[in-house]
């Protein structure tokens, strides 16, 4: 950084107003599509478990060795494959999101008191109706935390994919280290840091409305 | 609300294993129709592996249950749940649905139209005694008793002839206990339903069954109504566990109108004495007399004098037998 340079150059923001909002689209974009996608593995992975349990550790010690590689390692070595692309991109992203989007699923729709369970089944619920209607509105809660904590990791994670050319507020802050300028840098990732805030913020909405047993009393 | 028609149940030798365990033992008793049948015994003796297997939570090893003549084990099980009333300890009330969502589980999984719904859940609040306000409540917001009513309106919603209850009221402090036990009575008697009670609460069996089951390590030990139970207990077993104060539990179930009245005592030796109605029971006028020091009762059935009940009368009703 030049000395004397001041750490945020305001005139540089207010004439790049139209590239910070692109940004922050793409951004939301990528970290949409991979918590989406990654849900929906997700309870396909988490239903597989409950119904058969001798699969349900291999599955989480599989998403666990997904979620240990580095992030950079694992497009580094898509690349080859994959490409450039929105697909490796998604690849790496939804795979971190796995193990904490299975474990709450299936953690949810356990913790579920057995009498409620016991009483669905003797009232006359089919085993199916029991999981749509019974468990999973009662594991809304833990599976909401579990996609909270999903989508703040992602969006932290949506900024290494500018590497790969997905654009995303990585961008800004990889123009920054390139330039050695600060300004796109600190805009980049400070947007970066509001967006997961103001999305966990969503989420906590959205969860509210649809349990609103839990807001009584 | 005569519409209700209690079923009768009957077990055939049902028998449930668990490996080499055997839980229920060539289980055999019937019960009548809209009566209740309370299933009493040490924890661990079956009582409640025999109640759920009337609606198959549990499927017997071997034996038959029949509902009015039907066998249970034949057909689809979660039809046959339908058409049970179940209510358990915990009442499993559905924590995200509100109370009139719970009470109108069963006829909405019957495919009942709405306003039938509504209005069926509208007569059953009214029947245990609740306000029209607590429909949009979550069971969260009741207190224990208020969620164990809910539970059995919900059992009922949708008319069964026969309901199961796994300790219903066992979870409740004793006054609320016993103001359920009376509501339930009432209601039972007043829709008819055949009742299978599962208890290990000796006093809650006597006071809430036509006839009592008592089963021990799986075997029906002995099935007779309470009053039968208390003057004649099949054996030892029996005898401890309603209890060596089990005379004066049987006082409970007897009625100063049906107890042996002197007509032709004198009248005026009955002053001081308390006075008794013929609907008393013979434990609370016992208790009466004692309290006033006398020893003797003067029965009136409102202002006509029908004679002088003594404490030498009513001591001869505690001599129960005791078996050899």
């Amino acid at each position: 950084m030049t000395p004397g340079e001041p750490l945020v150059r305001w005139d540089w923001v207010a004439n790049h107003t139209g590239e910070i909002g692109l940004r922050i689209g793409e951004h939301l974009e990528l970290t949409i599509i991979a918590v989406v996608l990654g849900l929906a593995i997700a309870f396909a992975l988490a239903f597989a478990g409950l119904r058969l349990p001798h699969l349900y550790p291999p599955i989480t010690a599989f998403a666990g060795i997904l979620y240990t590689i580095p992030s950079l390692a694992l497009f580094a070595f898509l690349v080859p494959y994959t490409g450039l692309s929105l697909l490796t991109a998604e690849i790496g992203l939804v795979s971190y999101t796995l193990l904490i989007l299975v474990r709450n699923i299936v953690s949810g729709i356990r913790s579920v008191p057995s009498e409620v369970r016991d009483a669905a089944l003797g009232m006359g619920y089919t085993p199916r109706a029991i999981l749509w209607r019974i468990e999973l509105p009662l594991a809304l809660g833990v599976i909401f935390a579990g996609i909270r904590v999903a989508t703040i990791t992602t969006i932290g994670l949506v900024t290494v994919t500018a590497l790969i050319g997905q654009g995303g507020l990585g961008y800004l802050i990889l123009l920054g280290i390139q330039q050695f300028f600060s300004t796109p840098l600190i805009v980049g990732a400070t947007l970066s840091v509001a967006l997961a805030v103001a999305a966990d913020g969503a989420l906590v909405l959205v969860q509210r409305s649809l349990m609103p047993w839990t807001r009584v009393r | 609300m005569a519409e209700t028609r209690g079923a009768t149940v009957e077990f055939r030798s049902v028998t449930k294993r668990y490996g080499d365990t055997v839980a229920v033992d060539g289980l055999s008793f019937a019960v009548p129709a809209g009566r209740i049948c309370v299933l009493v015994g040490p924890s661990g003796c079956g009582k409640t592996t025999s109640l759920r297997m009337v609606n198959r939570l549990i499927e017997p090893t071997s034996g038959e249950i029949l509902i009015d003549g039907e066998n249970v084990l034949q057909g689809d099980p979660t039809e046959l749940r339908r058409r049970i009333g179940y209510v358990i300890q915990q009442t499993g009330l559905f924590p995200h649905q509100t109370v009139a969502d719970n009470i109108a589980t069963v006829p909405r999984l019957l495919g009942w139209p709405k306003e039938r719904i509504g209005a069926r859940v509208d007569e059953l609040l009214t029947l245990i005694g609740l306000d029209v306000r607590m429909l949009r409540r979550y069971p969260a917001q009741l207190s224990g008793g208020e969620r164990q009513r809910v539970g059995v309106a919900r059992a009922m919603a949708a008319r069964p002839p026969v309901m199961l209850m796994d300790e219903p009221f066992a979870a409740v402090d004793p006054i609320v206990r016993e103001r359920l036990q009376n509501e339930f009575l009432r209601l039972q008697r007043d829709q008819g339903i055949t009742v299978i009670f599962v208890t290990h609460d000796i006093d809650e069996a006597i006071k809430l069954g036509d006839r009592v089951a008592i089963m021990r390590a799986g075997k029906l030990v002995q099935y007779a109504p309470p009053g039968e139970l208390l003057a004649h207990p099949a054996d030892d077993f029996v005898a401890r566990f309603v209890g060596s104060d089990r005379g004066l539990k049987r006082l409970s179930l007897l009625t100063v109108g049906g107890a042996d009245i002197d007509p032709n005592f004198d009248r005026s030796r009955l002053d001081g004495a308390p006075v008794l109605s013929p609907s008393m029971t013979l434990r609370d006028a016992l208790a009466a007399m004692l309290a006033s020091e006398s020893q003797t009762g003067k029965v009136m059935d409102g202002d006509r004098y029908l004679g002088a009940l003594t404490l030498a009368k009513i001591g001869a009703m505690l001599r129960v037998e005791t078996p050899a």
